[in-house]
This record gives C-alpha cells, sequence and structure tokens, in this order.
C-alpha cells in the first residue's frame, strides 16, 4: 500500500515534518525519503506521551510514562502481563474511551496535538491511527467488505477495487485470496485472517498503525509471515507493536520500550542496545529471563 | 495409600463399592421420564385433536388402501433408504418436499390480502409508485456522486411520498388514465405486471449471480414471467380466480425452483429430489385412483369449504374463512407496530444506555421491569388496550387495528428481550475493530452490531408473533366480535381472530361444533402457528451456517 492513494480524499493534508517537536535524535530532515529515514534509524517523533498515567477505577495502569515514538520505524513495548503495554497502546487511539472506568492523566501528543483535548474527535483520531487486535477479528464480512469497510466509512468509494487490491497487496495477502474475494473473511486460516485485518486497518491509509500482540494468537509459519509484513509496513507506516515475546520485539523493532510491574516504563532505548547492553539491572533480569 | 486398597486382594478397577453410580444412573432415568411423559402428553392430545379434525375412520377401507399403496409405502421405504444410506440426501428430500407446502401457505396469505384488504388496482398502483420512486432515487445516486449530509435520505423519502401520495393527489384522473391505457388492463395482467414481473427480476438476478451468466438469469426472468402467464391461461380449468393463480402460483414455483436448481447445479444428494417427486406424485395418483374407484375420503370437518366458509348455525356448513382472514391482518398489524420499536428499544439498551451511576441504576431497574411485563398476565393487556386504544384514542370497538395494537403491547416486551439478547451476543471484538476503523457509533451499530444480531432479532421475534398469534384473552377484552360472517375490509373494521373463533365454538350447544369444527379450527390455528416458527427455523439455520 502506497501513500499515492490518500490524495484525493484524506480529510486533512499531510503534516508537515516542520510542525514536529525536537526530534529525539538528529537527523530529522532524512524524513522525506522512507528507505534512507529507516537505513539511518533517525525520524521525526509521531506519538509522545508526556507524564501519562492511566487509571482503571483505582488501579493504577499506567504510572508517569514519558515516550517518544519515531516516524516510520518499529517501535516494540515489551514486559511482564499486566504491566500496562496494552493499556499504552490503547490511549494512543483513545480505544480506552469505550472502558467506563479507565480515566485518563498527563499529556498524549499525536502530530504535536493532545488527542485528549476536547477539540479532538476520537473517531477522527482512529481514522488516523489504525489498529490491529490480538485476536484476528474480521468482520463476517466478505473479504472485500471486509478491506472496504474502513473506505466506506469515510466515503472513500473511488476506484474502490483498486484500493482494495492496494491494501491486500499491503498485507501480502493478495495472491492467495484474489480468487475469492467474495468468501467470508471467516473462512481463511488464522494467519490470513490476522493479515486481513492488517490489509483492513492499512486500506484507509492510516499514519501509524498499532499492534496489539498480533501473533501470540498464531502459530510459528503465520507468525513469521506477519513479521516479515512488519518489515516492510515500516517503510510507509509508524508501527507501534505490543508483544510478550522478546525474540519477536528484538526480530522486527527498531526501538523498544520495557514495563514493568506497576505500570512504569523502565527504559526505551535502540532495540540493539535494550537487549545487548540495558541501563537498568531490573531491565537486564527482565530480558534474561531472570524474572517475570 | 492408593497401594494399601489395591493389596486388599479386590481390583482397583472394579466396579464394586469405590465407584457408586446408581444415583447418577437413577437421576438419569427420571430426566428420561420426565421428557417422555410431556412428550407424549402433547402428542397424544394433537393425536386427539387431529383425529377429531379429520375423522380418518369415516374413509372406506379402500380409500385408506390405495393411498396406503400409492403414497404412504413408498414414501416411508424412501425414507427409510435415506435414513440407512444417505442421511445428506435425506435433508434435501425433506427441504425440497416441505418448501412447496410453506411457500403455498405463505402465498395463501399473500393471496388473502389481495382478495380481502387490498385491491389488484391499488396494488398495481402502489407497485408502480414504488418503482418510479426506486427509479428517480437510483438516478439522484448517480448523478450526485458526493450528496451533503442526509441529502439521500431526504430524496427517498420526499420521491416515495410525491409517488404514493402526491402524483394520485395532484392527477386525480390517473387512475383512469391508467386504466385507458393500452396495457390491457385487467386483475391478471395487473398482477402480471406487478407481481409476476418483479418476482421474475428478482428470480433472474438470483440466477444470474449463482450462475455467473447473464443469459442464465434472463432464461430463469422469462420462465417466470411464462409461469404467470401460464398461470393466467390455466386458471379456469383449476377453478380459482387467475390474479390470485398468478400470486400462489409463483409464490410456491419460484423458490422451489431456485432450490431444486441450486441442488442440481451442485450435483451433490441428487437422489434427495426423488423425496418430493414420490411424495407428490403419490399423492395425485392416490387422488385419481380414489375417484376411479369411487372410494368415499373421510368425512373431515377440516376441508376446502371449512376455510373458504364463514361460521354457520349448522356445523356442516361452518367455516374459519373470517377469522383466518383476520388474524392475518391483525399479525400484520403486530408485526409493523411491535417489531419497529421493540428492536429500537433493545439497541438503546443494549448499545446506547448508560451502565454506571444513577443513569446506569435507572436502566437496569427499566430492563428489571421489562423482564417482569413480560410476565404480566394477557388479560391485563386486553384491559389496557381497552383503556388506551378505545377509551382514550376513540378507535373503534373490536377493530382490527385496535386488536394488532394491543397484542402488539403484548409481545413487546418479549421482542426487545430476545432482541437485546440477539445484541449482546455479537462478540465485543466485532464492536472494538469496526470502532478502531474510525467508525462512528452510528456505523458501528448498522454496519456491524445489526446485521450480525438480525438471525436471532428474527428468530425471537417470529416466536413472539407465534404467541401473538394464538392469544385469545385480549380480543375477548377489546371486544373482537366472536362470530363474523365476512371478513374486514379495512384495519378500521370489527373483526375476528382464529382464537376468538374456536373460543366462540366452544360455546356451541351442538356437539358437533364442539368436537369437531372445534378440532378444525385448532389444527388450521396450529399450522399457522407452525409455519411461522418453521420460518424462523429456516432462518436461524440459513445465518448459521454462514458464521
Amino acid at each position: 500500500m502506497s501513500n499515492e492513494n490518500v490524495t484525493t480524499s484524506s480529510p486533512e493534508p499531510e503534516p508537515n515534518a516542520d510542525e514536529s517537536l525536537a526530534s529525539p535524535t538528529p537527523g530529522t530532515a532524512a524524513v522525506e525519503s522512507d528507505a534512507a529515514t529507516r537505513a539511518t534509524n533517525a525520524g521525526r517523533t509521531v506519538i509522545e506521551s508526556r507524564n501519562l498515567d492511566v487509571y482503571y477505577g483505582d488501579t493504577q495502569a499506567l504510572d508517569d510514562v514519558s515516550i517518544e515514538i519515531p516516524e516510520k520505524q518499529v517501535t516494540a513495548m515489551i514486559g511482564p502481563s499486566g504491566c500496562g503495554k496494552s493499556t499504552f497502546l490503547r490511549c494512543i487511539n483513545r480505544m480506552n474511551d469505550l472502558i467506563d472506568s479507565a480515566r485518563v492523566e498527563g499529556d498524549l501528543l499525536f502530530q504535536n496535538k493532545n488527542v485528549y483535548d476536547d477539540d479532538v474527535d476520537p473517531v477522527a483520531l482512529r481514522r488516523r491511527i489504525g489498529m490491529v487486535f490480538q485476536q484476528p477479528n474480521p468482520f463476517p464480512k466478505s473479504i472485500y467488505d471486509n478491506v472496504a469497510y474502513g473506505l466506506r466509512l469515510q466515503d472513500r468509494t473511488e476506484n474502490l477495487d483498486e484500493q482494495v487490491e492496494q491494501a491486500l497487496r499491503g498485507a501480502a495477502l493478495w495472491d492467495e485470496v484474489k480468487d475469492q474475494l467474495d468468501e467470508s473473511g471467516l473462512d481463511l486460516s488464522g494467519g490470513q485472517q490476522q493479515r486481513l485485518c492488517i490489509a483492513r486497518a492499512i486500506a484507509v491509509d492510516p499514519e501509524v498503525i498499532l499492534m496489539d500482540e498480533p501473533a501470540s494468537a498464531l502459530d510459528p509459519v503465520a507468525t513469521s509471515q506477519i513479521e516479515d509484513l512488519l518489515d516492510e509496513l515500516a517503510e510507509d507506516y509508524t508501527v507501534v507493536i505490543v508483544t510478550h515475546n522478546m525474540q519477536q520485539a528484538a526480530r522486527v523493532s527498531d526501538k523498544t520500550a520495557v514495563f514493568l510491574t506497576g505500570g512504569e516504563l523502565v527504559e526505551f532505548d535502540d532495540t540493539g542496545k535494550i537487549f545487548e547492553n540495558p541501563e537498568h539491572d531490573r531491565v537486564e533480569d527482565y530480558i534474561t529471563g531472570k524474572f517475570g | 495409600m492408593a497401594t494399601e486398597r489395591s493389596t486388599d486382594g479386590e481390583s482397583w478397577y472394579g466396579t464394586d463399592e469405590g465407584v457408586n453410580q446408581l444415583r447418577g444412573r437413577l437421576f438419569e432415568w427420571g430426566c428420561l421420564g420426565a421428557m417422555l411423559f410431556g412428550i407424549a402428553m402433547v402428542f397424544a392430545l394433537l393425536a386427539y385433536v387431529a383425529l377429531d379434525a379429520i375423522r380418518p375412520l369415516t374413509a372406506d377401507p379402500g380409500w385408506h388402501l390405495v393411498f396406503f399403496l400409492t403414497l404412504v409405502a413408498p414414501t416411508t421405504a424412501l425414507v427409510g433408504y435415506y435414513a440407512r444410506r444417505d442421511r445428506q440426501a435425506g435433508w434435501v428430500g425433506a427441504t425440497a418436499t416441505a418448501l412447496p407446502a410453506f411457500c403455498l401457505l405463505v402465498g395463501s396469505g399473500v393471496a388473502l390480502l389481495l382478495v380481502e384488504v387490498v385491491q389488484p388496482i391499488e396494488w398495481f398502483g402502489t407497485t408502480l409508485a414504488l418503482l418510479v420512486a426506486a427509479g428517480i432515487v437510483y438516478a439522484h445516486r448517480r448523478f450526485r456522486a458526493r450528496p451533503a449530509e442526509f441529502e439521500r435520505t431526504l430524496v427517498a423519502v420526499a420521491t416515495l411520498a410525491f409517488a404514493v401520495v402526491g402524483v394520485p393527489g395532484a392527477i386525480p384522473s390517473l387512475s383512469r388514465l391508467l386504466q385507458n391505457a393500452p396495457l390491457a388492463l385487467n386483475h391478471a395482467t395487473m398482477m402480471l405486471y406487478s407481481f409476476a414481473a418483479p418476482v421474475a427480476i428478482l428470480a433472474g438476478v438470483v440466477v444470474a449471480r449463482r450462475r455467473e451468466s447473464r443469459r442464465d438469469g434472463g432464461v430463469a426472468a422469462v420462465l417466470t414471467f411464462v409461469g404467470g402467464v401460464l398461470a393466467v391461461v390455466t386458471a379456469p380449468t383449476v377453478g380459482i380466480s387467475d390474479h390470485l393463480l398468478v400470486v400462489v402460483g409463483l409464490s410456491v414455483a419460484v423458490p422451489t425452483a431456485l432450490y431444486v436448481e441450486a441442488v442440481v447445479r451442485r450435483r451433490d444428494n441428487l437422489a434427495g429430489l426423488a423425496l418430493p417427486v414420490v411424495a407428490y406424485a403419490g399423492m395425485f395418483v392416490g387422488a385419481a385412483a380414489v375417484a376411479a374407484l369411487g372410494f368415499a375420503g373421510p368425512e373431515a370437518w377440516l376441508d376446502w369449504q371449512f376455510l373458504t366458509r364463514a361460521h354457520s348455525r349448522f356445523a356442516e356448513e361452518a367455516g374459519i374463512y373470517p377469522a383466518l382472514v383476520g388474524s392475518i391482518m391483525m399479525m400484520l398489524v403486530v408485526v409493523v407496530s411491535a417489531f419497529p420499536v421493540g428492536v429500537a428499544a433493545a439497541l438503546y439498551l443494549e448499545e446506547y444506555a448508560p451502565d454506571g451511576g444513577t443513569a446506569g441504576r435507572v436502566v437496569g431497574l427499566i430492563e428489571t421491569n421489562i423482564a417482569n411485563l413480560a410476565g404480566v398476565p394477557s388479560v391485563v393487556y386486553g384491559l389496557l388496550g381497552l383503556a388506551l386504544f378505545i377509551r382514550y384514542a376513540d378507535m373503534n370497538t373490536g377493530s382490527v387495528v385496535v386488536g394488532g395494537l394491543t397484542v402488539g403491547l403484548l409481545i413487546l416486551p418479549i421482542v426487545i428481550i430476545s432482541s437485546q439478547e440477539a445484541v449482546r451476543a455479537v462478540p465485543d471484538s466485532m464492536r472494538r475493530a469496526s470502532y478502531g476503523m474510525g467508525a462512528t457509533k452510528w456505523q458501528t451499530v448498522r454496519n456491524v452490531v445489526l446485521p450480525e444480531a438480525l438471525p436471532g432479532i428474527l428468530t425471537g421475534s417470529i416466536l413472539a408473533f407465534g404467541r401473538a398469534i394464538g392469544e385469545t384473552a385480549p380480543l375477548l377484552m377489546i371486544g373482537a366480535a366472536a362470530v363474523v360472517f365476512s371478513p374486514p375490509s379495512s384495519f378500521t373494521e370489527k373483526f375476528s381472530a382464529m382464537p376468538r373463533q374456536i373460543f366462540a365454538w366452544s360455546h356451541e350447544p351442538a356437539g358437533e361444533f364442539r368436537y369437531g369444527v372445534l378440532a378444525a379450527g385448532v389444527i388450521t390455528l396450529l399450522v399457522v402457528l407452525l409455519s411461522m416458527n418453521a420460518a424462523a427455523i429456516l432462518v436461524r439455520n440459513k445465518y448459521q451456517r454462514r458464521s
């Protein structure tokens, strides 16, 4: 899936690189060329949280999380169960709004705009930040209708066939399903369903794709297909992936954030550094399997 | 410990006191007994009523023998074959046999409405108006690719209102104009244009999609229309009005043909198609043989004249026709009033109503009370209908609308509760997926929740309608007539429904009414009821297989 498709009907113009905050790493100017950006391991910040706290009722799920997620890279969130990594992911596109007891304090900025401001419509936000869930959850509609779902929601139905094909190609699913677009999405295998969900997410050409343990319900072959796909997706999109599989984080991500019990972000750095030479002993203990 | 026990010399795997299953066995037998008792009672009742209604023992032994030889024996043999060799084909055969019968009932219902409520000219005019409206809406869609908010809805509503009400109002001579048009309009051709043609187009589209061939679709459409013409031509020999035969004939033929086509195209379980052929051919051959040999059939109470005549002082001439029409018209009112309100209420309670806080507690209270309302006796609803619709709204006592609305209120809580359950059964992951795609609440409800919940909503609602058609007490309260001699010609007229008529028969002093006519009425009511339940099961099965 390439960026050409957005042009005509995207509600807002592409955000300007100049708007970005001070970048965590040098080399912000190189943003315009995707490949180069990724190669130099640099990018401007797309998502930034400042002192973010999240509570479910009386329980604190996130404790003072500050992080800057760079554009067009894969950022992995790892940590033991219940450490708040999924909560953080759901904060980014305000899926926590669907949980009545959830309460968010602090700032979370997307394109330099606090998404919890009163004038931000979560629906508009989610149209720019796609999401893939842990369990593949295609709609009980045809494969075609699944992919076209988001486009139809936004009335972007010109060249619908073409956009659907692009999205399916982008999710590396086109060759497997091109002859059965009319069949139900539920008839596919688990791994295919998950790639269908990815195709559905990228069909509307979002800027960020959030993935909540996208491979944890899949077998090893399907998992490796998803991982290969992540690599390609990062050329066009900013990918944030939650995983509890440390090898997976090491394989696919450019940056890694380690959350530990209590919803605390302990360390955030380049993936290589986290896995080879972490600053904190607790992170090292977790990564080497001494706890968690 | 385990070793100590096994050294007793007794085997650990035995069935001695170590494992006592007696209590479990007794419980199992008890449950089995309860089930058998319940089913046996219901079947005994049904058999008793059916025996009274049909009186099979009044027929000549020869009549029984002929039908045994032509119908019962071959069908049983075939069913036995399916049961032993080919279950799948058996199911196909059962469906192919039941489908025409079911469609015959539905088609007769539509035909009844055509005779009693809507005149063919009204039907024709409405179809024409709808066609024009659909054309305008389609054209609007084509030429305005990016409509403003609500523009399409407004256009649709406006065109519909204009076409159905506006045009006939603006050109009062339209009906005469149409009648003078060179279309050779009479009852038969009107039904050909406004019933056979749309059905033909529909069948054509279905076949074209299935076979992925426009030519096959065209052939199917033409065949369907020719079938309609054939019905008009053959009507005099059958003895039914031609325009009704078009409706009934196509209602039976088209779904059956589509089903058979699907079986033949897939080429599996073709053997199943033998069952309907054997059963229906057996019926016709049997009837012909009985007529030729002069064997008298049973003097059944439930016969053609029972279904087509009104009540009479003489049991032999009494019939249920006005009450049957009344029941169908009342059910129309029930469906139109209770279904949308019930589904909307359920959607609000499940999707929009607040969960927590004071508001949440109020919602909880309301939900509990809806469940309570479902248990309120029907007499009380009758009283409510009497007060609300007749005293305050000043509608006609015992009219179809009042009856329908009252019974609609009665089943409303059931519709709400079953719809709520269906909506709740839609997995949350679907909603999350939709919201995650940037759908608004309305888009999620319309595109994901409603389509997913619809089979469940339909199943529950149809079962509720089944309860509605049998309700007697509210009809007594709102003053539905005990006996009417002609069916209501409009919805504001006094009517009688089947249960009300049956109740009236139970008071007749003559025993023939209380045993014979009454039983025939009960069987008629049950057949209508069971076919509604069958429809519910069909809907559920169709959608379950897909997901």
